[in-house]
């Protein structure tokens, strides 16, 4: 299984130092993707959908942290991003994005699924500190 | 489409419809075991005609502009239109259990009227929110699945969608004549319960959304019983969505539960003397 590192330039500020450790410990793990990169201090994590398939099924995110998840519906079909221990559902029409921003979460496992497809496999998300 | 595609085709179409279904099929038995010379029934699927218009344009709006609209604005309609319905529920619960044997005679005196014409309003509106809800997010997923048809192959997914909704249909259908068939008591009984679980579940929609919006406090998890039965997936997500199940809580979701059906429980006991 894959898992998917926040997009964004290495931040430069010393108030970022915990950014930087999830951040450079990231970074070792998986190969750099091109992408898109934010100004602000969020990090961004990349969700795919594609009739069914969600990529990543595992998707480490930052605990107690503000976070965006990108959410891009690569397939033909339409998908919907549901997660009840999340709070969030959002449909998404084939060959569409949505940006979905996530307060705080305490370290946990949260079960996500494409509710349009529900006899795919789920995936969830690990907070960790 | 793969075959495992057109059985989600099916489940999903007839999945959002099940909650709409089963409030105005339980609502269109009730007023029509009733009797009460169809004013409420033109109330019913008035609402019912609204849901679906809402339902039609922001749907459309969503395939069009998917950006539209930004989403804690979407959040807060949500919240305010489930927590509206739920309570809608309730009081029209109570309100059937009150009026069920003295409705006709009532409805041939003004105030009897005026009172009823108060509910059928609410009537309307607990139907158009209940279709507009799931009727949104239908209409996408059918935009999407039809826009996904190619040439060669256009006549399995048109088929699964034709199925949904019959199956759907079919739905409706047994609650018409499980009130024909089953006496009115046991009848009565059954989709009283069903009603008031559906509204836990809106209720417990709106409490979730308030805590993502951060008007709520989200607190930490009090239990997990994901192993018995998980609020993800097919199975799951429906029990969750016509009960408010709920297989991680925490303390607000909880408390919510608990002090709806202590809320709900009292109300009954106060109007058990009218009930059919």
């Amino acid at each position: 299984m894959t898992t998917s590192h926040p997009l964004r330039a290495a931040p430069l500020s010393s108030a970022a130092a915990l950014r930087r450790r999830g951040l450079v410990f990231a970074m070792a793990l998986v190969p750099v993707l091109a992408g898109p990169v934010l100004a602000d201090e969020e990090p961004v994590f990349r969700i795919e959908f594609k009739d069914g398939v969600v990529t990543p099924r595992r998707l480490d995110v930052p605990a107690r942290r503000r976070f965006s998840l990108e959410l891009h519906n690569l397939g033909e079909t339409p998908a919907e991003f549901e997660s009840r221990e999340l709070r969030k559902e959002k449909v998404l029409a084939p060959g569409t994005s949505s940006v979905l921003v996530i307060r705080t979460l305490e370290p946990g496992e949260y079960d996500f699924f494409d509710d349009f497809h529900p006899d795919a496999p789920s995936a969830v998300l690990v907070a960790k500190e | 489409m793969l075959g495992s595609q057109l059985g989600n085709v099916v489940f999903v179409i007839w999945r959002e419809s099940v909650e709409a279904l089963l409030i105005i099929g339980i609502l269109n038995a009730w007023l029509r075991h009733n009797d009460v010379g169809g004013r409420g029934r033109l109330f019913l699927w008035s609402g019912v005609g609204a849901g679906l218009l809402v339902a039609v344009a922001f749907g459309t709006v969503v395939v069009l502009f998917s950006e539209a609209i930004p989403e804690s604005g979407q959040q807060a309609y949500q919240a305010i239109a489930v927590l509206i319905a739920a309570a809608l529920i309730i009081q029209m619960v109570v309100w059937m259990r009150r009026h069920g044997r003295t409705l006709k005679r009532e409805l041939e005196t003004a105030l009897g009227q005026a009172s009823a014409d108060a509910n059928w309003w609410g009537v309307f509106t607990l139907a158009a929110i209940a279709v507009a809800r799931e009727g949104a997010e239908t209409v996408v997923f059918l935009f999407g699945t039809l826009a996904a048809i190619k040439a060669s192959s256009f006549l399995a997914p048109l088929i699964a969608v034709l199925t949904g909704f019959l199956l759907a249909l079919a739905t409706y259908a047994a609650l018409q004549l499980g009130s024909r068939i089953v006496t009115w008591r046991v009848f009565f009984g059954v989709t009283e319960a069903m009603l008031l679980l559906l509204a836990a579940s809106l209720l417990m929609t709106g409490v979730d959304t308030l805590a993502d919006l951060g008007i709520l406090p989200a607190t930490r998890r009090v239990w997990d019983i994901s192993a018995i039965l998980s609020d993800s997936g097919a199975v799951g997500g429906l029990v969750g969505s016509l009960t408010g199940y709920r297989a991680r809580p925490d303390a607000v979701q909880i408390t919510t539960y608990l002090l709806y059906w202590g809320i709900v429980c009292w109300l009954l006991r106060k109007t058990r003397s009218a009930r059919p």
